[in-house]
């Protein structure tokens, strides 16, 4: 009995802890309940449930969950000593806002996950702020919302609208200029195959040009003060698919070859029109936008029509 | 019958008929069929003016008749076709082809028949005849044989044809059914029966074979039908095979815009073979073997075998689909996708439209949802990137003019504003027949205009006229210099340059009546094959 009692007694608190922490370190997963109960058997569940509160309060320790129920897991020295000196509802906060992760997260989302008031809140934001662990950015799809990220990390691109987005605004001259560049490009390719005067199949092939290729021309012309990727690059070249100037055919092709994207690469060809601009579009009814107006009989009307008075005298 | 369909069928029945053949004409489209009593009536006229207005609209195919409502014994109703009007628009379209294709005798053969409707064989080839002896120099003549050869070629290609026999109590439809091997064979046997066996030429006596050129001698002078013995046996312009042509046309040069010229001339000799054997209507033209489309090409095409296979394998690779391969055997069957290159041209005329009204950002944000169908606002913006504020200004004009829907799809049952989906979408053949009324409304315009045009100018073009007819008497008895000066002086210079201007505003608008034409042609000609597809 008195052996079962020293036994007892020696499970101090602290090698509790201590204990718990090197599993941790055994397992940089993270550990569960029964691997805890499984090493130390003797403990109870009361002690247990102590040691690992106080890891967690500490801030030693995360508390995660997964499918099979709650995990714990070693917190690196590094953020651990961030959130020293904040109370627990800052920490709250904040690891909110660290789950966010780059998408950031807005107020109201915050005041959802972790029932605080939103004055409370909004103190603690500015507090975060001012020891610059957060920052505020804001989102290009609703210009009045804030989100909330933490400090060092870079926005996501839904946020910020990524390459054709600076500071908020849309680059429309941006995404013009490139438009003209990729277009003369493909323009120039498919003249030469043209001039080569070779058996079709080989002007036809000749003429094609992957995304990959559009990608580099771009790239080494400079014009672009950001970095361009080869979505952002067919991005732009699926609006010049949009102006009719464009088309694209997908091959297969082996994994490996530059520019393959699963096994798929998108070529692009620049082709003209297939029509002349319609008969109807040569006449100023045509383009009148009082065409509704128009009856024979009323102020607007065939016989005293200002443009067709002014095209016939062209 | 659309309020633009009728106003425009009125103001082409006006131009070439005259005012009471269009009060007829107007009236009968508006009210569908009537019988001749209560046309009558209705329009106020005497009945023997109706009558002839009737006759003038049968005889040119733009009128039917046949047992009415009640039944055989009733009066006999009669009804417009109003697309058979329409081609009245069309007709310096099938004078021109009939020349590019079979020169001048051509030209005016089909000239001659499209003004009188319908003639017989010998009528047309007498007129013709000289008509081209009057334009030669002195001492030529037109010889008839020539003008029998192209009138034969046009027959046999199927351009003219024969007109069916209209046997009294039938109720015959408004389209010509095409009786073609049969009308081929009949001419032929005409052909033989016929007088222009012997040598003739144009103003001269002509002698027949049979035992009747005395006879035929003595009735000269009246009717001509009755001794040249093909009496009863009319020919018509075949409107359709014109249209099929055009057609043709069409998708050989949208083939050549957007590929090359050879792969253009293969297309063409695949449309030239499947010409006669395709049904009108048809989705694609019968399936052609590789080997015969190598034997049919022409030789000053200059194309090899192997260059011919590849050509035909980037004809079916191509997205547009003018061509498709149904089969492996004779080297690849192919056909010409009719139906898919109709609306690709359709589609290519509604981009068109929407580009130069409405500028290029505007096409792309059109030809995008052509593309993908629905789309929301959002989704409009990113694809077409374009910024938010100008891309819904933009969607919001096109859904003002109706070329662009919007569909709602809620998620909840009561539709409410923040809780359903708003999708953009693009129906091509709705949009297409908007189009198609816009047109007639815009052809209907310049025919008003140019009316409107000679109508102020009226005083000086009969001032001109009457100079003009006094200048000619006076040339033909052989006046002096000074006289002709001295009335041609009596038109003013201000004045001359009126009747230019007059003159190039009238030219213009003619041929803008024209160029709008093409286009309700190809919109007609897409609406038509997607409901024979349907």
């Amino acid at each position: 009995m008195t052996e079962v009692k020293v036994k007892k007694e020696s499970t101090d608190p602290v090698d509790i802890e201590n204990r718990i922490k090197e599993l941790c370190l055994q397992f940089p997963h993270g550990i569960t309940d029964q691997v805890i109960q499984n090493d130390m058997p003797h403990v109870e569940v009361q002690q247990r449930a102590m040691a690992i509160n106080r890891l967690l309060s500490v801030g030693q320790l995360d508390l995660l969950k997964n499918s099979n129920g709650l995990l714990y897991r070693l917190k690196d020295a590094q953020s651990a000593s961030k959130v020293k000196g904040s109370d627990n509802q800052e920490k709250l906060v904040y690891q909110i806002i660290e789950d966010a992760g780059n998408k950031g997260i807005w107020t109201r989302d915050i005041r959802y996950k972790s029932n605080l008031p939103l004055t409370e809140i909004n103190k603690i934001l500015k507090n975060l702020e001012s020891k610059k662990l957060i920052k505020a950015v804001k989102s290009v799809a609703a210009s009045k919302k804030k989100v909330y990220m933490l400090y060092n990390l870079q926005p996501d691109r839904s946020v910020t609208g990524g390459a054709w987005y600076s500071d908020q605004d849309f680059e429309s001259e941006f995404v013009e200029v490139l438009n003209q560049q990729c277009f003369k490009f493909l323009q120039s390719k498919a003249e030469a195959a043209r001039d080569s005067k070779q058996s079709p199949m080989v002007q036809r092939n000749s003429s094609l040009a992957t995304s990959h290729e559009v990608w580099k021309y771009i790239c080494e012309l400079g014009i672009s003060k950001v970095d361009l990727s080869m979505e952002d690059i067919e991005t732009i070249l699926n609006t010049l698919i949009f102006d009719g100037k464009v088309e694209m055919t997908i091959i297969a092709a082996k994994e490996g070859t530059v520019g393959s994207v699963d096994g798929q690469m998108k070529l692009y060809r620049g082709v003209n029109p297939i029509i002349q601009p319609t008969g109807l579009v040569k006449t100023p009814c045509g383009l009148c936008p009082v065409f509704d107006d128009c009856h024979e009989g009323c102020e607007i009307s065939p016989s005293n029509c200002v443009y067709m008075a002014e095209w016939l005298d062209f | 019958m659309t309020a633009q369909e009728v106003r425009l069928c009125g103001l082409l029945l006006q131009e070439h008929f005259g005012n009471v053949v269009e009060k007829v004409g107007t009236h009968l489209i508006r009210s569908g069929v009537l019988t001749l009593r209560a046309l009558a009536h209705e329009t106020k006229l005497p009945l023997d003016l109706v009558k002839k207005s009737l006759c003038v609209l049968v005889q040119h195919g733009m009128c039917t008749f046949g047992a009415g409502r009640r039944g055989p014994a009733g009066p006999v109703e009669y009804r417009i076709n109003c697309e058979r009007v329409f081609h009245m628009l069309r007709y310096p379209r099938y004078i021109y082809t009939a020349k590019s294709l079979y020169g001048d005798t051509g030209e005016l053969i089909v000239e001659e028949i499209l003004q009188r409707g319908q003639m017989t064989m010998s009528s047309t080839v007498k007129t013709v005849a000289d008509r081209l002896t009057h334009n030669m120099p002195e001492g030529q003549s037109m010889d008839y044989s020539e003008v029998v050869s192209a009138f034969s070629q046009l027959v046999e290609t199927h351009f003219l044809q024969r007109c069916p026999l209209a046997s009294a109590g039938s109720s015959s439809s408004g389209a010509v059914d095409t009786p073609l091997p049969v009308a081929t064979q009949n001419f032929l046997v005409i052909n033989s029966y016929d007088i222009y066996s012997t040598l003739s030429q144009g103003k001269r006596r002509r002698s027949s074979e049979d035992g009747e050129a005395d006879q035929c001698a003595a009735k000269k002078a009246r009717t001509d039908d009755s001794e040249c013995g093909d009496d009863r046996i009319y020919w018509q312009v075949n409107f359709q095979r014109f249209h099929l042509h055009f057609r043709d046309q069409a998708i050989i040069s949208a083939v050549s815009c957007k590929l090359d010229q050879s792969s253009s001339e293969i297309v063409r000799t695949m449309l030239r073979m499947s010409e006669v054997t395709t049904p009108a209507h048809a989705a694609f033209t019968q399936a052609l073997s590789a080997n015969e489309i190598f034997r049919a090409l022409l030789s000053s095409y200059n194309i090899a075998r192997p260059i011919l296979d590849q050509y035909l394998s980037l004809l079916v690779d191509d997205p547009m689909e003018f061509v498709g391969k149904t089969g492996d055997s004779g080297g690849g069957m192919y056909v010409v996708n009719l139906h898919r290159a109709l609306a690709n041209l359709a589609r290519a005329t509604l981009e068109s439209v929407v580009q130069e009204r409405f500028g290029s950002r505007s096409a792309r944000i059109f030809r995008l949802l052509l593309r993908k169908r629905h789309l929301e606002q959002k989704q409009v913006e990113d694809f077409a990137m374009i910024p938010a504020k100008e891309a819904k200004d933009m969607l919001y004009k096109l859904l003002s003019e109706n070329l662009v829907q919007l569909q709602e799809i809620p998620k909840t049952p009561d539709y409410a504003p923040s809780r359903t989906f708003y999708l953009y979408t693009v129906n091509q053949l709705p949009t297409a027949r908007l189009l198609l009324q816009h047109s007639y409304k815009t052809v209907g315009n310049l025919m008003e205009r140019r009316l409107y045009e000679t109508k102020e100018n009226k005083r000086l073009l009969e001032k001109s006229q009457r100079i003009e007819a006094i200048l000619a008497s006076l040339q033909a008895t052989g006046a002096e210099a000074a006289q002709l000066t001295e009335v041609e002086e009596m038109i003013t210079v201000p004045e001359r340059q009126q009747l230019e201007s007059l003159r190039h505003h009238i030219n213009k608008l003619d041929s803008s009546e024209n160029q709008v034409d093409e286009t309700i042609f190809l919109l007609k000609s897409y609406i038509n094959s997607t409901q024979a597809s349907r």
